[in-house]
């Protein structure tokens, strides 16, 4: 089976399992939950764990500075 | 301060200077390094120096940031569009990387944007693992196990109207090259005359590597049609990959061996043994998208993009232009196209989608449905003759008959 992750265009997922983290990162954006870009429960790079509501940071190699730091949240 | 230390040149005034300023920490890294550099070539550095260049470099760090109320996506497609005009309108087909003929300019940046469920010319570049990208014989293997092989790739095909027979001629030479892991034609044979039983419902006789067979009931056009089933019949490989071209590449340690494949079927490859699935890539987006994710999906669509100015010549587009496209394009957790089908066809607004394309059609469904107009985006308040909501139209003053509070504002 391959392994989706090792895949140089895909970005480390980590899933925020802490509420206070998430609402943490509301807070700096000041934004809402349902603000935030998505990301498909189904899909293949999201940790298994992951259910719809969560919120995934996503660390990326950024073409503009080192990394990136987003967030997407976890639809059905 | 501890970083401070690594530096010879770096007092702790200049340390102080950096610090304070707004640039973010890779950037100051960078300064502290320039500082460094120059003073070491200089043989010293004041600190008058030092705040000129760190002011220098803040100036220009926050003349780049964007600000308030600027309009980003205007911006953007003004900046993707001019250079677009300047691409090349039918080089549909023009010789890419390894005699593979790929899409290129204006067709491919739209078939980029409109997210078209297949590309016009599919291809993947397949990186290879271990022995298999320095081996000449291990890499084709796995380019045997890629490319499609049909019939006509392995012998020939010849029909005898007289028995209502179909006979195939099986190169031994081909067959032993193509199955590198047999050493037997006969052996081969047997496994092409299955699979042709399995295909066309028909019985084989294989004779060493002759097979013949013929339709169940004699008949000339079930003959004439097993031959055109026949030539359609994948016995070893990818289906949907037509060619593959292999390719020695210089790499800093070394040379490895690339496979370029005109045809696609991403998640396929992937799980072939000797393919590195870790630098694998395809032009199809929408594969890169099932197989990945949407995340590896931005990153398609920003590489493609980039490449595909690129090659035109037009590379001073800023990376951040096609960064907001395809981050527009991946925000809902899957691929939407730019245009009616997509993003500009899901607006709120029933003017915003109307002034696009399709304009009665909009209004029509408006009106039966009782739809309501905000009038709070850019276009409904053009149309309206209001100020719009962006720039200096978004900014209200208000003036009090009572003195603020002390002291200035903020800002």
């Amino acid at each position: 089976m391959v392994n989706v992750t090792d895949h140089e265009l895909v970005p480390d997922h980590e899933l925020l399992d802490d509420p206070e983290a998430v609402e943490e990162v509301l807070a700096e954006y000041n934004v809402s939950k349902t603000d935030l870009p998505r990301i498909k429960r189904t899909d293949p790079a999201l940790p298994d764990e992951a259910e719809p509501g969560d919120v995934v940071k996503i660390v990326r190699e950024s073409r503009t500075t080192d990394q990136a730091i987003v967030y997407r949240l976890v639809i059905s | 301060m501890t970083e401070t230390d690594a530096y010879d040149h770096v007092t702790d005034d200049i340390a102080a200077l950096i610090e304070d300023t707004e640039l973010s920490r890779r950037l100051k890294e960078r300064v502290y390094e320039t500082i460094e550099e120059k003073a070491d070539e200089h043989g010293g550095i004041t600190t008058e120096q030092a705040a000129d260049i760190i002011t220098g470099v803040e100036n220009r760090y926050l003349e780049t940031r964007i600000e308030p109320l600027d309009p980003v996506g205007t911006v953007s497609a003004q900046s993707i569009g001019e250079p677009g005009t300047q691409m090349t309108m039918n080089t549909f087909h023009y010789a890419g990387v390894a005699e593979i003929d790929v899409t290129q300019g204006l067709p491919r940046l739209i078939e980029l944007v409109d997210a078209r469920k297949t590309p016009d010319t599919p291809m993947m570049t397949v990186h290879l693992e271990g022995e298999y990208a320095t081996d000449r014989e291990k890499a084709h293997e796995v380019v045997w196990s890629i490319e499609s092989t049909r019939i006509l790739a392995l012998g020939d095909v010849s029909t005898n109207v007289a028995d209502m027979l179909v006979r195939i001629d099986l190169n031994d030479e081909t067959l032993l090259e193509r199955w590198p892991t047999h050493s037997d034609p006969t052996e081969v044979a047997g496994i092409i005359s299955e699979t042709i039983e399995d295909a066309l419902g028909v019985d084989t006789r294989q004779a060493g590597t002759v097979i013949e067979f013929g339709p169940n009931q004699p008949s000339y056009r079930e003959l004439l049609q097993l031959v055109e089933q026949l030539r359609d019949v994948v016995f070893k490989g990818i289906e949907e990959v037509e060619r593959v071209v292999i390719r020695k590449e210089q790499l800093e340690d070394g040379e490895e061996f690339v496979l370029y494949t005109e045809g696609s079927a991403f998640g396929d490859v992937l799980s072939i043994e000797g393919v590195d699935d870790t630098r694998t890539t395809c032009n199809n987006i929408h594969e890169i998208y099932r197989n990945l994710g949407v995340e590896a999906a931005r990153e398609a669509i920003i590489d493609e993009t980039m490449n595909t100015l690129e090659e035109q010549g037009l590379d001073d587009v800023n990376i951040r232009h096609l960064m907001l496209v395809a981050d527009i394009m991946t925000n809902n957790g899957e691929i939407e196209s730019i245009g009616r089908h997509g993003i500009s066809g899901s607006k709120d607004s029933v003017l915003a989608r109307a002034a696009f394309e399709v304009t009665v059609n909009h209004l029509l469904d408006a009106a039966v449905h009782g739809e309501y107009d905000e009038l709070d985006g850019v276009i409904e308040n053009v149309i309206a003759g209001k100020p719009v909501s962006i720039g200096t139209g978004d900014v209200d003053l208000r003036m009090g008959s009572r003195a603020s509070g002390s002291g200035p504002a903020d800002d």
